[in-house]
């Protein structure tokens, strides 16, 4: 049982950066010190893939290249996470979903009654103020828990290295 | 994912002297090539020719993207083309185009490649970007430019 119920579902963003493996690392480290149930999340981002058919600057048969490539990598992220978490006897529930990331993830933090959510540092790009692509910024904004954005990926490594 | 993590001075040039769409993706694909991060120049060639036959990638507001996925590259590699007059890319709006950004992706990385022609779809959305860009006097200042936006 999560110390005082406060955490009780932790979740890590998955997003392929090397960033969010500092993330999951971290994660793993809070979900076994706290008890907590840990999930892993990767979305599929159709959207993207869309708005560039959209833009003709994809045809139909290379978005649905990418779409299957996209798959395969978020498949291959999520058991590389879940290798993580299992080296530590933590038990990781892992789940791929198509949309856009960020509701994808706002969405899941309040189906799954999220209390922790554990994200990699985002890159920050004045280009894409167009909220729809703002990630980081909507997430903040929408999801119902608390966020923790991880840096510092060497100390978290060694932390996580020397866990039990 | 900034697309001027990509770029160099070596991969810009302001000097395109033909205004045929084969040469001119051939004259791109050899700045990439010079950089050493192309294993096999008519693989890429290729590919980006044979991505060309499916639909042009000349888009609308004088943008081109000629891109294509190959084992010819380990990481993405790009080259810009600026060319003021603008050349006959067979472009969605009919229209000269007068920025080509080429890419080459490797086949394993699916994530970075769509998020690089997504930043260049955002970035040449916007019209003060792109009429800054075709202005640009030099490799470096179209650099620069793109830097600008990007931090």
């Amino acid at each position: 049982m999560a110390i005082d119920g406060l955490t009780r579902n932790v979740l890590v963003y998955v997003d392929g950066s090397e960033e969010c493996i500092a993330a999951a690392q971290a994660a793993v480290i809070m979900a076994k010190k706290l008890g907590a149930n840990l999930h892993a999340l990767y979305v599929v981002n159709v959207s993207l893939l869309e708005e560039l058919l959209k833009a003709r600057i994809l045809v139909k048969l290379e978005e649905m290249d990418y779409r299957q490539d996209l798959e395969r990598d978020g498949r291959r992220y999520l058991h590389y996470v879940a290798e993580l978490a299992k080296k530590k006897g933590v038990e990781m529930h892992t789940e791929l979903v198509k949309g856009v990331g960020n509701r994808e993830v706002v969405k899941y933090v309040q189906e799954k009654g999220i209390d922790l959510l554990f994200m990699g540092e985002f890159e920050t790009m004045h280009a894409t103020k167009d909220t729809h692509f703002d990630e980081q910024a909507w997430i903040f904004k929408k999801a119902e828990c608390s966020i923790m954005i991880v840096k510092r990926p060497d100390h978290v490594e060694r932390v996580y290295n020397a866990l039990d | 994912m900034r697309i001027s993590d990509f770029l160099s001075e070596s991969v810009i040039t302001i000097s395109i002297p033909g205004k045929e769409k084969t040469a001119l993706i051939e004259q791109l694909l050899d700045l990439a090539f010079r950089t050493g991060k192309i294993s096999n120049r008519d693989a890429a060639l290729k590919a980006l020719l044979d991505r060309e036959k499916l639909m042009s990638t000349g888009l609308e507001n004088g943008i081109a993207v000629p891109h294509a996925k190959t084992g010819a590259v380990k990481d993405i590699s790009m080259a810009l083309g600026i060319c003021r007059e603008g050349i006959d890319f067979q472009s969605a709006d009919g229209k000269p185009s007068q920025l080509f950004f080429l890419l080459l992706a490797p086949e394993n990385a699916a994530g970075p490649n769509v998020q690089v022609l997504a930043q260049i779809a955002r970035l040449t959305n916007l019209e003060s970007f792109r009429r800054e860009l075709i202005e640009a006097r030099s490799p470096a200042a179209a650099l620069e430019i793109i830097r600008k936006a990007e931090y």
